[in-house]
């Protein structure tokens, strides 16, 4: 049978051992939810001039079950974008699925995960083998934007995180050292009511055609250092007529938890090659946040290359699927991010509810001679925005989403909040 | 007759000549003559039906009568038959197709087979053509999803698909090797042309189906490779030359690499076997394409130019007419060259607020597309230019609403209709223009289409006139060849 072969079988047959296993010995269910309520405004927008919206965002629902004494993991989350902002999250500088300076809606059903962290048992001989099946996040890159101290999400999404793929992950531990690989389709969704494609229309097989491997290292309690690659065919053109994406990653997080609060900052480097080279893609980014009782700061910066496409008569979108490889230009979008934010609910509860006020400043600059024009478009290469909002939840305040398998159980805190 | 006789006559005949100053007679076997088919069909008027008349001639035992003489004549309608005279193959068949009169009503035409038992006649009835605005669809061919059908150059009832990583598709569009029909798209062959290290693929993107009149060949099929670029700086692709002598079995034969430049549009003078390729950043070359075509042809290219200049040049579109070569650039607006010399004879700079698209020149007149967003300017507007002397100059414009994009631009033959296509937005789709004052277009008809109809090619055939249209993929749709049948759109 070939990889891809035993991928797939992983893929459909964690699915029906877990509900067996799960029959069999009783289910550790851990809800958890988030929505954030936003006023936006951002200036300017294509066309010139700025605009303010009120939205919903972020609303999402999470299931995270265990079985069979942590052996098997299960999580599924809910996204409910598609209702609350069906044409994007206004956040100049965001690309992708064919959304242009608005962050896209996810897919309703953004996860649903099947894992066992200690598939050989050995765990307690200190090399923990940890498999992963279902739609979720590819290992690769950083944690999302979702689960990070900001509103916006960065400019770098689509550079540094893989998401919403059927994936199949091996995964290996030894200590400090946690290894994952793998097999995922390469078709990044086109509405949110898409699943992954794994089979094209001609036989050829889209699950499986894309691959990545991540190595992450966690020398001192705290610091994480993460590398990671990628190559994945077509993503923005499910029928896979695209090139491939070539990518790379590297970050340091630390996080910590004094008594007094929390410690929290990133760096982070992606880069993405697009059709052996032609478009080359860099991003830098950097981001902190100190929590002190209630209260938290946090600082982004971020600098960001992106793709500028031709748009529809709606200037927010551009055309998907494509027809052709060709780009307006490059646009570096370099991006600082501040915000402050009180809990209200107790911290040591689940419950969340953090009003917040966060800005952004920044600029926009074309790299190279094609014929994207960021005045002629917007009117200024200035960019600001400001949101004024409050986010609720419950349960999520540690989640690191798309930790599975083995990163879910010593490392994180998805399957131990209170 | 039996054999013994029929070699009697043989032997006689040089005799018989001999004696008489009229030619011999031979006698002719009496011939049963029968209807096979093509009988009662109906069609426009001045159009060729469908299907051939067809009759067959058997003697007295039902044997095949083979290579007796036929005649075809009209009898009710004013139409035309050919061919008028033929003769009986192998089964005893003959055939005729016929073209109806002008006018509508019923139209008949008469077989008469020598020695036949009896004439045998045909009818068939011509119906007006109804003035609609509205184009009819009349055909849809998908295409595959490999960024779908970009356009079409249609020729001799042959429609050349351009369909991106998919390669090239040959479709029968009338020409009658398949039997097939605009309403009947019937596939001949597909090729891939050879990627030649361009990132991306094939990108077969447009053809020109060269019909050398000096050596009376139709062997090559120009392709033009669209690879990646950046849109106003950098392009990549080839021209590909497909030898198409067995349509059946085209073959790629030859390539012409520009350096650091992609192939677009081309126009050609087949008189002189010039290629005239669009080679967006790369300006405009022109090719000698005369003789045997194989391997690499670069070294053919016997004129480039940057109408823009180094830095201000992205060439979409090419097209001779009235000895100028008319060129439309992106970034540096409309140009006339000497085709002879490609040097400037006027315009150019002359669209500063527009990226400029598709061209095309109709006498004294010419029409350009716009594409896409430009200082916040959308593409959704046809320029008319007055191109009496060497200098256009702009007498008028053409918005399509809720569009960014006017991809293609043609006029049809006779030059009393101009037919566009849109992209980008809900105003997407076929647009036709009466050109009854050429300056000043008015919409005759249009059609919505979802996703946009990126190129369309207008062809008569059988009198009738089509736009091959590609359109784009929407969310979930597969890319299309769609034939629309604008006969209506264009009858007053």
């Amino acid at each position: 049978m070939s990889l891809r072969g035993w991928a797939l079988a992983v893929l459909l047959g964690l699915g029906g051992g877990a509900i067996a296993l799960s029959a069999q010995s009783g289910i550790g269910f851990q809800p958890m939810g988030q929505a954030i309520g936003v006023g936006t405004h951002a200036d300017p927008i294509p066309g010139g001039g700025g605009r303010t919206e009120l939205r919903l965002t972020q609303p999402v629902l999470m299931g995270m079950a265990s079985a069979w004494r942590g052996r098997v993991q299960g999580t599924l989350t809910l996204n409910f974008e598609s209702l609350t902002i069906p044409s994007g999250e206004l956040t100049p500088g965001a690309w992708g699925e064919g959304y242009v300076d608005r962050r896209h809606p996810h897919t309703t059903v953004h996860e649903l995960v099947v894992a066992t962290p200690d598939l050989l048992g050995t765990a307690s001989r200190g090399i923990s083998i940890g498999l992963v099946a279902g739609k979720g996040f590819v290992p690769f890159g950083t944690d999302d934007p979702m689960v990070r101290p900001f509103l916006r999400y960065p400019v770098n999404h689509h550079w540094a995180q893989v998401l919403e793929r059927a994936i199949v992950v091996l995964q290996a531990e030894r200590g400090p050292v946690t290894v994952e690989a793998a097999l995922f389709n390469g078709d990044e969704p086109e509405r949110a009511s898409q699943w992954p494609l794994l089979r094209l229309p001609d036989g050829r097989w889209r699950f499986g055609d894309s691959r990545a491997l991540r190595a992450t290292i966690r020398p001192l309690t705290g610091l994480e250092l993460q590398g990671s690659v990628a190559s994945i065919l077509s993503p923005e053109h499910r029928p896979a007529a695209g090139g491939v994406a070539k990518k790379r990653s590297a970050s340091a997080r630390w996080d910590d938890r004094p008594e007094w609060g929390r410690r929290y900052a990133m760096v982070e480097w992606a880069h993405t090659d697009e059709l052996e080279g032609t478009f080359r893609f860099r991003s830098l980014l950097a981001e902190a946040s100190l929590r002190r009782g209630r209260w938290e700061v946090g600082y982004r910066v971020e600098s960001t290359d992106r793709p500028e496409e031709e748009r529809l008569d709606d200037p927010f979108r551009s055309l998907r699927p494509h027809l052709e490889n060709s780009i307006l230009g490059i646009g570096r979008w370099t991006i600082h991010t501040a915000r402050i934010s009180r809990e209200l609910a107790d911290p040591d509860l689940p419950l969340r509810v953090s009003p917040f006020v966060e800005g952004s400043l920044g600029s926009v600059r074309k790299l190279d001679a094609g014929v994207f024009d960021p005045v002629g478009l917007y009117g200024s290469t200035s960019v600001r925005q400001f949101s004024v909002g409050v986010v609720i939840g419950w349960g999520m305040r540690h989640h690191r989403m798309g930790r599975y398998g083995v990163l879910s159980t010593t490392h994180d805190h998805s399957y131990h909040t209170p | 007759m039996s054999a013994s006789i029929r070699l009697t006559a043989v032997l006689l005949l040089p005799l018989a000549a001999s004696a008489c100053s009229d030619p011999p007679v031979a006698p002719i076997d009496p011939a049963i003559v029968t209807l096979v088919s093509g009988n009662n069909q109906t069609g426009p008027v001045s159009t060729v039906l469908a299907a051939p008349f067809t009759v067959r001639a058997v003697d007295d035992l039902g044997d095949p009568i083979v290579g007796r003489r036929v005649r075809w004549n009209p009898v009710v309608g004013g139409g035309t038959i050919t061919p008028g005279e033929g003769v009986t193959d192998a089964n005893g068949r003959a055939s005729a197709t016929l073209t109806l009169g002008a006018t509508a009503g019923p139209n008949s035409a008469r077989a008469a087979v020598d020695g036949g038992s009896a004439e045998i006649l045909f009818s068939a009835t011509a119906t007006a053509i109804v003035a609609n605005p509205t184009p009819q669809l009349v055909s849809v061919v998908s295409v595959p999803p490999t960024y779908g059908h970009h356009d079409t150059f249609v020729r001799d009832g042959l429609a050349f698909v351009c369909a991106w990583n998919a390669g090239v598709y040959i479709y029968d569009v009338g020409n009658g090797i398949r039997n097939g029909s605009p309403n009947d798209p019937r596939l001949v062959s597909n090729l891939i042309t050879a990627t030649n290290g361009v990132p991306g693929g094939a990108q077969v993107h447009n053809a020109w189906w060269f019909h050398n009149p000096v050596t009376n060949q139709k062997r090559y099929l120009f392709i033009g490779q669209e690879g990646p670029g950046t849109v106003g700086v950098s392009s990549s692709g080839d021209i590909h030359v497909v030898d198409v002598s067995n349509l059946a079995a085209p073959v790629e034969v030859a390539t012409l690499n520009v350096g650091q430049a992609g192939a677009h549009n081309f126009w050609m003078d087949e008189a002189r076997q010039i290629l005239y390729a669009a080679y967006y950043n790369g300006g405009v070359i022109a090719v000698d394409v005369s003789g045997t075509l194989t391997g690499d042809i670069s070294n053919r290219i016997i004129g480039q130019v940057k109408p823009g200049g180094p830095n201000a040049t992205f060439v979409w579109g090419v097209m001779l007419a009235g000895g100028r070569l008319y060129v439309s650039d992106m970034v540096s607006g409309f140009w006339v060259l000497n085709p002879t010399t490609l040097a400037t004879l006027g315009g150019g700079n002359n669209v500063p607020t527009q990226f400029v698209s598709d061209l095309t020149v109709n006498g004294t007149t010419a029409y350009t597309g716009g594409w896409g967003t430009r200082a916040g300017v959308r593409g959704n507007t046809i320029r008319i230019w007055d191109v009496t002397t060497t200098t256009p100059a702009q007498v008028g414009e053409l918005m399509i609403d809720n569009a960014t994009t006017v991809s293609d631009v043609a006029v049809t033959p006779g030059g009393g209709f101009l037919v566009a296509t849109a992209e980008g937005g809900a105003g997407a789709g076929l647009y036709v223009y009466s050109l009854a004052n050429p300056r000043a277009p008015v919409l005759r008809g249009s059609v919505a289409v979802t996703g946009g109809l990126h190129t369309g090619e207008v062809s008569v055939i059988n009198g009738r006139t089509y736009v091959f249209t590609a359109k784009n993929p929407g969310a979930g749709n597969t890319p299309e060849m769609r034939v629309y049948d604008i006969t209506g759109t264009v009858t007053p």
